[in-house]
């Protein structure tokens, strides 16, 4: 009897996983845009100063360090 | 042929343009300014950026092109309240900014001490075809906010595609049509909020004076007029009215603009009266002076500030 739910059960299950496997591909695009601008927003909080300043000091002509460090 | 204008909300009536007393080339028409700067002239004698208590602002140039900025600021800031009396709490913080600016390229990146960074990109891609990119970001959830913009210029239009974050899509013509008028329009959908727009706008140009008008369908409706009075004077004035809300706002102000100094001054139909100088002490030297003071809301702001360089 437990057996026989059991694998009633888990027909059910199986049908149930591959209508959602249809669906899950939206939801695996989703996920995954959700989940690059959460990375994208992270990286640009903390890096795009850093970038800027990198891309400042190396432009011509190339300013010293002690001008980026000294206040005047 | 870039004189082409597509079917749709911004086609002119035929008859119209032929009415020219000189003789206008339709070809060589000039090409119009940016959409979202056609108020320009009166934002900015209108609305100039007033704050309230202490502002240092101190830039620091590196190279021709490289620049890292320090601004020091006190004061009481507004926060958003329920009720009709303002809510002021003192703040004070202290801003880094570092700005890269090249023909083709700028960067302008500042961050603030409680972390919160706003981040603006302009690249030119081609002569014709601009990115530009806006983000302010901050460490709170929910609060970030970030734009992007493709622009266009064509030899008498512009048009600009806009993406930004809570799938926020736009889109914007504007068409040069005489010497003097330019027409636009342009159109929004905002996913998250269900809401969606559509805006016409006028632009009317001499030498003397700018006239603009905007009408869109979120129930706002703006007109401002601007004359040049002389080199150093400008008068402008603006009407805002929105339709739903019944909500009526109209200004006049005035925009000196001197060898040593620029003084701005706006008086409004909700009772506010305002006034920003800025006064140049020496080379690099800037002094400013803010002061707003709103009858109605009993709401007084002054304050005063120094720039260098």
């Amino acid at each position: 009897m437990a057996s026989r739910v059991s694998l009633k059960s888990r027909g059910k299950e199986g049908k149930g996983s591959k209508g959602s496997d249809e669906k899950s591909t939206a939801q695996c695009l989703k996920e995954w845009s959700t989940w690059t601008m959460k990375k994208a927003k992270v990286i640009t909080h903390y890096g795009f100063i850093p970038l800027v300043i990198i891309i400042g000091m190396n432009s011509d002509p190339k300013p010293q360090l002690y001008q980026f460090l000294s206040p005047v | 042929m870039a004189g082409l204008v597509p079917p749709g909300p911004t086609t002119v009536p035929a008859g119209e343009s032929k009415k020219a007393e000189e003789k206008t080339d339709f070809m060589n028409l000039p090409c119009p300014i940016p959409f979202e700067e056609l108020h320009r002239e009166a934002l900015m004698s209108l609305k100039p950026e007033a704050f309230e208590g202490l502002r240092f602002d101190f830039t620091k140039g590196l190279n021709q092109k490289f620049s890292l900025s320090h601004s020091v600021y006190m004061g009481p800031t507004e926060i958003p309240s329920q009720s009709a009396e303002t809510i002021k709490i003192p703040t004070a913080h202290y801003e880094f900014g570092a700005n890269f600016i090249d023909p083709n390229l700028m960067l302008i990146g500042r961050v603030l001490t409680d972390g919160r960074l706003n981040a603006r990109v302009k690249w030119d891609l081609t002569d014709n075809l601009t990115v530009k990119a806006n983000a302010q970001l901050s460490n709170e959830p929910h609060m970030s906010h970030g734009i992007v913009n493709f622009d266009y210029k064509g030899k008498d239009y512009r048009s600009q595609f806009q993406m930004g974050n809570a799938a926020l899509f736009g889109a914007s013509y504007i068409q040069s049509v005489t010497r003097h008028l330019s027409l636009g329009g342009e159109v929004f959908w905002a996913g998250q909020h269900r809401k969606s727009g559509i805006g016409y706008a006028a632009r009317y140009e001499t030498d003397k004076m700018v006239a603009t008008g905007q009408v869109a369908s979120t129930g706002v409706v703006a007109l401002s007029y601007v004359q040049k009075v002389s080199e150093k004077v400008s008068l402008a004035s603006d009407f805002m009215y929105n339709y739903i809300t019944r909500d009526v706002t109209s200004s006049v102000g005035y925009d000196y603009i001197l060898r040593q100094c620029r003084l701005r001054g706006k008086i409004d139909s909700n009772g506010c009266a305002a006034a920003y100088l800025e006064e140049r002490l020496n080379m690099g030297l800037n002094f400013i002076l803010s002061a707003e003071i709103d009858h109605r809301k009993k709401d007084y702001k002054f304050g005063f500030g120094l720039t260098v360089g």
